[in-house]
């Protein structure tokens, strides 16, 4: 497979898609579905002709019985042609209901491809640290489940729905020009069952319901932990106690729910039993009995009664057997919603093109929450061609100050530039173009090793490929793999955690950016790779821009520019040998380090100025 | 259907639900015999003497009545039973889970283990709860209602009973027609999940070359896999659901015409002749809804045999009568084992005396943390055998075996919870002063200082909200409450900075005091502490001895350890 099939052909034929923020999300779905209005129109007239059609067989019976109860002689023309017209309306019934089916299920498929690209779409623009307060499972349910539980709205709400009320309303209309008093008394078992949708309202219930919703995420959530825990569930052994937290949501989910099925048995049964054939005959025998034998109705104007009176009941079946789907499907877009809703960091109208690349940041402040500063007014420069080494003890901000820089967060004051630029009028495509970064969490894809390596660089011919592997020190076993750089991984090999890192690297080695930013504790996995990739960035020599949150003595002794962050502050910088002779915070840093170091290994570790840069 | 429910869950179900299934078909039958009580009351009715129908009327109230109490019964046991097999399924599901090999989980397990305990087993539950009662009445009940025909006019009767072979006939083939769709999408959809969370995982990765949603030619096709599976199945399902109409309402035609012929032949009564078209007409709704309770039945049999081929997986087998080894060697007799068709070890024996220290170091990819998970049993060997004090591991009980071991993994997982919670994770039973000397003895106390609600801090999914030492500290902490006689240690310092990195090995010294140790590293540093190291590449030992030894031996551990201080050097 080539690596350049990765990208879909239609990024060439379509226009990127619209960032419109300004249009809410219900704008946004309405004007997916708006192209479908006809065909849904069509569902829909397709499935009335056909359940009006239906009609036809029970009229005909309603006929044969009128003509045979009648006094006098037969007649059997009437009689055939009635029993004909029946015929034929079940085949008008067949065919109009089959073709509703299909097309609505056609049109069903269709809307579910939209909402799901619309959504993936909106993932790939929201910003970066947006998913971090999210589950990605969760996440991928909105994209898989929730859009599924649409559904029954678009497939089969339309024509059933529609079905439900037009076909009992021209039964209604039909049993009223027979005899108003019989209808009347057929509506009775209606009437009861409406009487009961008060009792499903209730808020208790409506608290039940929440509940239950509640306690079914919370088991999807306890089994998606229970089973990425499970070498921990496993390491501290013990079937009966490290998972009793999926136990426990499992007991809790069992009793919520059975309290509220508990909670609505006696309605709900009451309900069911009002709108059973049954029942329904039994009021409408009933009725018709008083009546005929008080002479008030012919004996054969019973019969449309029983045939069509089961038919009022519909619409509140179907209300009621289409509530759950609806509520779910309600609270399904409730979720699409809330997805489309976020907005993404916005793109520029006007891209403008960065010169050269300096980065600098201006009065930089940024928090995740509100009220809670993680960067507080940083102001530094990065210079081409130097290296500037980030330091400073955990918690200080430094893996936030550099997400800023590939944008995975917009700063809530002052501005990151690059080559005179807002980074928020530059095109993304041109900020990512220029800014590469092997950060904390490598996830690969399952998709072959080549396509994971040339990631950023879609394009990239499989001898640069080889190239950056080489030097990533992957190479050797990428080639021991069973399809060599073809291989899937998931699939054909599962890759260790090193593994995994070597790959990011040789990413950022073939996106070759002129500003890359790294953090040296997973860039420099092993000895090997950290020798290999400090000979890679420097052979580019000359004008990289390079921040690197850095660990090691070494490299801080190496850096052109050391910048100390404390609590979200500057409090230091300038060069390592200037920074050590001052003796403030940095001195009394590296002095620390050092001991540190020494603990773990006591020959020492490298002083800045001792040796040949 | 049932016995797939009956055998996934075992035994213990199967009385309630047989009487579950008995009181649902009595409840059918009795609502078709009811309806035959139409004939008298509609004979009468029509006859000189309508207010002679009033007692055949009261008796079809009074079936009503009995129908109704039977429906509700059943309605009830039907939940019931559903609902104690839901809480069975989760316990079973759950023990059955912790016990299988580590090796069967991978990347896709996670969704669908969770697919699985969401959607499946409430599937499960709605066989017995929603769908066993609508399908059996609508099976049961227009059987007795063409009994009840036949009884009245065998010639109308048997035209009917027509239809019943036909319908099962169809029944069957749409169900073998739509089981292959349904896999089928059940495995796009699976795709399509795994492509979401890949998609939001990788997209700092993917906007960085560019690629947005709908630049994403995996996600897009996984997506568009879906939409045409779905499509396919609409061509699966149509084709059954038609023909299943069509026999239906043939039948009911057929009913139409001769009991028209029969009717103006003088051949049967008119009142017996409307009422089997009524009550044919009666039928006819409940069997259109077959093809609907069918393919929701059949949903529910997909998920359940997911379940079942989970729930068949065997687990490690547990020894019948384990051993309590008396001592904490470790030894590693020449085992082979393969992973998947890679050859991970192939004739290693390795040896670690009661409490000493063993390094284990290599390129990555050469096993060296497999050699780990052997030890604790997350796989067994192919041959050869790791023994614990003399003792096999796959002889012990496996609670003992991990009873005995104390893990610190490269990846530290935690539990979405407090950092106490994730500590006491050690040793459940342990008191508060333990858990804290645990906590100060892997110098935790100081993230949880920092930290504003300190022991109650919630971690996030995977311990999210701490950095990578906070991580490893907790995970540290853990398994110095567990104080167990040997520790396994795998790369635990490899993404430290060094003040972490410092902290992280004072505690660690006070885990390996006096226990036996094995550890996986590649930071040089870390392996001159142990008392021997082992070189391992290719699925061999390539060297062995003490960090001394090897240096002078110039081989490959030389190597290794002459590029690392260089890397040191030349910055």
């Amino acid at each position: 497979m080539n690596v350049t099939d990765l990208v879909d052909a239609r990024e060439q034929a379509t226009p990127p898609p619209e960032v419109d923020s300004a249009a809410t999300s219900g704008a946004r779905v309405g004007s997916l579905l708006r192209p479908f209005a006809g065909k849904f129109a069509v569902v829909v007239a397709l499935q009335v002709i056909g359940a009006l059609a239906g009609l036809a067989p029970l009229l005909a019976v309603v006929e044969i019985g009128r003509g045979l109860l009648a006094s006098g002689p037969v007649d059997r023309d009437h009689i055939w042609t009635v029993v004909i017209i029946g015929a034929v309306g079940l085949l008008v019934r067949l065919v109009f209901t089959s073709a509703s089916f299909g097309l609505g299920h056609y049109v069903d498929g269709a809307v579910q491809l939209g909402f799901r690209r619309m959504l993936a779409a909106q993932l790939g623009r929201v910003p970066i640290g947006w998913f971090s307060r999210r589950r990605s499972g969760e996440l991928a349910k909105v994209v898989g489940d929730d859009v599924s539980a649409v559904h029954p709205f678009i497939a089969h709400a339309p024509g059933e729905l529609v079905a439900a009320f037009v076909v009992p309303l021209a039964s209604l209309i039909y049993l009223l020009s027979i005899d108003w008093r019989l209808t009347l008394i057929t509506l009775i078992p209606v009437l009861l069952a409406m009487l009961m949708v008060p009792f499903f309202m209730l808020p208790a219930r409506t608290q039940e319901q929440k509940d239950f919703d509640a306690a079914m995420g919370r088991i999807a959530s306890s089994v998606v932990e229970f089973v990425q825990g499970i070498s921990v569930v496993k390491a501290f052994g013990g079937a009966e106690r490290a998972h009793q937290k999926f136990l426990r949501a499992a007991d809790d989910f069992v009793d919520i729910f059975s309290k509220w099925v508990r909670g609505m048995s006696v309605v709900a049964a009451a309900m069911q039993l009002w709108l059973s054939p049954p029942f329904v005959l039994l009021v409408v025998l009933i009725g018709g009995t008083s009546l005929i034998t008080g002479g008030d109705l012919p004996a054969a104007d019973l019969l449309p009664f029983l045939l069509l009176g089961l038919g009022l009941t519909a619409p509140i079946a179907a209300l009621g057997h289409g509530f759950d789907d609806m509520q779910t499907a309600g609270r399904a877009v409730g979720r699409i919603k809330e997805v489309l809703d976020v907005e993404p960091l916005p793109e520029p109208e006007n891209p403008v093109v960065a010169r050269g690349h300096r980065v600098e940041l201006r009065d930089v402040r940024f928090g995740y929450e509100d009220d809670q500063e993680v960067l507080r007014g940083i102001d530094l420069t990065l210079e081409p061609g130097t290296v500037t080494a980030l330091v400073g003890p955990s918690g200080s901000g430094k893996s936030t100050l550099v997400q800023l820089l590939p944008r995975f967060f917009d700063p809530t004051h002052g501005c990151v530039m690059l080559g005179g630029v807002d980074l928020r009028e530059l095109g993304s495509r041109e900020l990512y173009g220029t800014v590469s970064f092997v950060f904390q969490d490598v996830r690969l894809l399952r998709a072959s090793v080549a396509e994971n390596i040339a990631l950023a660089v879609p394009k990239a011919d499989h001898d640069d490929i080889v190239r950056v592997a080489r030097l990533a020190n992957i190479h050797d076993r990428t080639l021991e793999l069973p399809r060599g750089y073809d291989s899937i991984i998931g699939e054909d090999v599962k890759l260790s955690g090193g593994e995994a890192q070597r790959i990011s690297i040789a990413r950022a080695l073939l996106a070759d950016a002129p500003v890359l930013v790294l953090d040296e504790a997973t860039a420099f996995i092993d000895p090997q790779t950290e020798h290999a990739v400090r000979q890679a960035l420097t052979a580019r020599g000359t004008d990289r821009t390079v921040l690197v949150i850095a660990h090691r003595l070494e490299t801080i002794a190496h850096a052109d520019t050391v910048v100390m962050l404390e609590d979200g502050a500057i409090v230091e910088r300038g060069s390592p040998e200037d920074l050590l002779a001052r003796g403030g915070k940095f001195a009394a840093f590296w002095q620390a380090q050092q001991s540190a170091v020494a603990q773990v290994e006591p020959s020492g570790a490298a002083v800045p100025g001792e040796e040949t840069r | 259907m049932i016995g797939l429910l009956l055998r996934v869950l075992g035994n213990e179900y199967a009385k309630p639900m047989r009487r579950t299934v008995a009181l649902m078909t009595v409840t059918a039958i009795v609502e078709g015999l009811l309806y035959a009580l139409l004939v008298p009351v509609l004979h009468k009715l029509f006859g000189a003497n309508p207010a002679d129908a009033w007692p055949y009327l009261l008796g079809f109230a009074g079936a009503v009545a009995v129908y109704a109490v039977l429906r509700y019964l059943s309605d009830v046991s039907g939940m019931r039973v559903g609902t104690s097999m839901l809480r069975g399924m989760y316990y079973k599901l759950g023990d059955h889970l912790a016990r299988l090999p580590l090796g069967w989980y991978d990347a896709t397990r996670v969704g669908d283990v969770s697919t699985m305990a969401s959607k499946g087993l409430l599937a499960a539950l709605g066989v017995a709860a929603h769908l066993l009662s609508p399908f059996i009445s609508a099976m049961v009940t227009p059987l007795t209602i063409v009994a009840v025909m036949i009884a009245y006019d065998w010639r109308l009767g048997l035209a009917a009973l027509a239809a019943a072979p036909l319908v099962a006939v169809i029944q069957k083939w749409t169900a073998r027609s739509s089981a292959a769709v349904d896999a089928e999408r059940h495995e796009r959809d699976n795709e399509a999940a795994g492509r979401v969370i890949e998609f939001i995982q990788a997209q700092p990765v993917l906007r960085a070359g560019g690629r947005t949603g709908e630049r994403f030619g995996l996600l897009d096709d996984a997506l568009r896999d879906v939409e045409r599976t779905s499509r396919r199945g609409v061509g699966a399902v149509l084709p059954g659901a038609v023909s299943l109409t069509v026999t239906v309402q043939t039948v009911f035609t057929l009913l139409l015409v001769l009991g028209t012929y029969l009717g103006l032949g003088g051949d049967i009564g008119v009142a017996e002749l409307l009422s089997i078209l009524v009550l044919a007409a009666r039928c006819a709704d409940p069997l259109l809804s077959l093809s609907d309770i069918g393919g929701k039945l059949r949903g529910a049999r997909v998920e359940l045999e997911r379940l079942d081929t989970v729930l068949r997986t065997a687990p490690l087998p547990e020894p019948a009568e384990p051993v309590r080894p008396d001592s904490h060697g470790v030894e590693f007799d020449s085992i082979t084992f393969k992973h998947g068709d890679r050859v991970v070890f192939d004739d290693v024996s390795l040896t670690v005396p009661v409490g000493q220290r063993l390094a284990v170091v290599g390129p990555s990819g050469a096993g060296k943390s497999t050699l780990l998970q052997l030890l604790a049993r997350f796989y067994d060997v192919d041959a050869g055998a790791v023994r614990i004090g003399g003792v096999d591991v796959r002889s012990m009980d496996t609670e003992d075996l991990m009873s005995r071991i104390a893990i610190v993994f490269q990846d530290v997982y935690l539990f979405d919870g407090t950092i106490e919670q994730n500590v006491r994770l050690g040793r459940p039973d342990a008191t508060d002063a333990e858990v804290r000397a645990a906590a100060s003895a892997a110098r935790l106390d100081e993230v949880i200082d920092r930290l504003p609600e300190g022991w109650s801090a919630d971690v996030g999914e995977g311990g999210a909200r701490l950095s990578g030492g906070e991580r490893q500290r907790v995970s540290i902490a853990r398994a110095l409450l567990k104080d167990a006689p040997i520790v396994l240690l795998d790369e635990v310092t490899s993404s430290l900075d060094p003040v972490n990195e410092a902290a992280v090995h004072e505690g660690i010294e006070r885990l390996m005091a006096g226990r036996t140790v094995v550890t996986v590293a590649h930071r040089m540093r870390t392996v001159r502490r142990a008392d021997r190291v082992v070189f391992l590449d290719g699925g061999k030992i390539v060297e062995e001895g003490s960090h001394d030894e090897l240096l002078l031996q110039g081989g490959r551990y030389a190597d290794f350890w002459n590029i690392s201080t260089a890397s040191t050097a030349s910055g």
